[in-house]
């Protein structure tokens, strides 16, 4: 794991002879946690590789033009999230799926996933969000889990931190109201 | 909701050596896209002069064969509409006489006649029919 600050990174992908190893480098630092938020989205293993994938190519893409106002991780983030976004949509537009029927077959997926080591009270959480609006599912997964600071988030998902505190408790109400009928 | 506090553990997980694998399998992605673009962009260089030649034929051969359409429509329509013109004036002329008018007229005015006569029977059959005389019903109006 690389032990560089994420100032350094910038600063060694600008030069033109180590761009690549210090790409690498980010790809290391950064590719687990991308990954899971990632991954909490798309649900699927394979979907969550080729989601993270395209986020990195993205990434690579467009390091030169990274404006250093942001933290280079919530730029990371962003990137991550509306690729996810992006992903969601597209599966439901090539199958012409209602949104409710895709979110029901990822709901299947929890069942059968081979790699979901969650117990039963964790796969009826992971259902739970599952039946959020994509952008709750996104704040509840980055506060809950990530236990990521609002002001973090708020530069990840460009709203106001008072809109996300809102959006994070309107989502676990709808996930204690999830809990007590099931 | 009780028993998910402090249980946020992340609850999936990936095959094994897939983070040790990933980084590689995305410099192979980024030198795949930048051989792609490289090839892309030498095949470019390369067919860049008869590109902008065969460009510029395809281009003369549109406008050209677009303004030969607009000329050749116009002509067209031109010629059909007077040919069209031309033959209702003939047909009207010749089939049209003097009697075949005063024949009309008078099948019209006919028609009027047929249809007061029905309108007028029917007003009498009505009277009758209700026992109503003719003479109270002038006096009252």
């Amino acid at each position: 794991m690389s032990d560089y600050s994420d100032k350094e990174l910038l600063d060694l992908f600008k030069e033109t002879e180590k761009r690549n190893y210090a790409f690498n480098l980010i790809v290391r630092k950064y590719q687990e946690k991308l990954y899971w938020h990632i991954r909490k989205i798309v649900i699927r293993h394979d979907d969550t590789d080729d989601v993270l994938q395209n986020t990195f190519i993205k990434v690579w893409k467009g390091l030169d033009r990274f404006r250093e106002d942001s933290k280079l991780y919530t730029w990371l983030y962003r990137i991550a999230t509306n690729e996810s976004l992006t992903f969601l949509k597209q599966q439901k537009t090539k199958y012409l799926l209602p949104i409710a029927d895709y979110e029901n077959q990822l709901k299947e997926t929890l069942e059968s996933d081979l790699y979901f080591n969650g117990d039963e009270i964790q796969r009826n959480l992971q259902k739970a969000i599952l039946d959020l609006p994509e952008k709750q599912r996104v704040v509840f997964n980055l506060k809950y889990f990530e236990e990521m600071k609002y002001d973090d988030m708020s530069e990840v998902l460009n709203t106001s931190v008072g809109a996300l505190k809102a959006s994070y408790h309107h989502a676990v109400k709808k996930i204690e109201k999830y809990f007590k009928e099931d | 909701m009780e028993e998910l506090k402090g249980n946020n553990k992340n609850p999936f997980s990936v095959p094994e050596g897939y983070f040790d694998s990933f980084p590689q399998k995305i410099q192979e992605r980024i030198a795949s896209e930048n051989t792609e673009y490289y090839w892309f962009a030498r095949l470019f260089q390369v067919i860049k002069p008869q590109f902008a030649l065969g460009f510029m034929i395809v281009a003369f051969a549109v406008i050209a064969i677009t303004t030969l359409n607009v000329v050749l429509s116009d002509k067209a329509e031109s010629v059909i509409d007077s040919d069209l013109y031309t033959r209702i004036i003939e047909v009207d002329a010749s089939e049209f006489s003097e009697q075949h008018f005063i024949d009309v007229l008078l099948n019209d005015e006919k028609e009027i006649e047929e249809q007061k006569q029905q309108e007028t029977d029917y007003y009498i059959n009505y009277l009758i029919d209700e026992n109503i005389d003719y003479g109270t019903l002038m006096d009252e109006f």
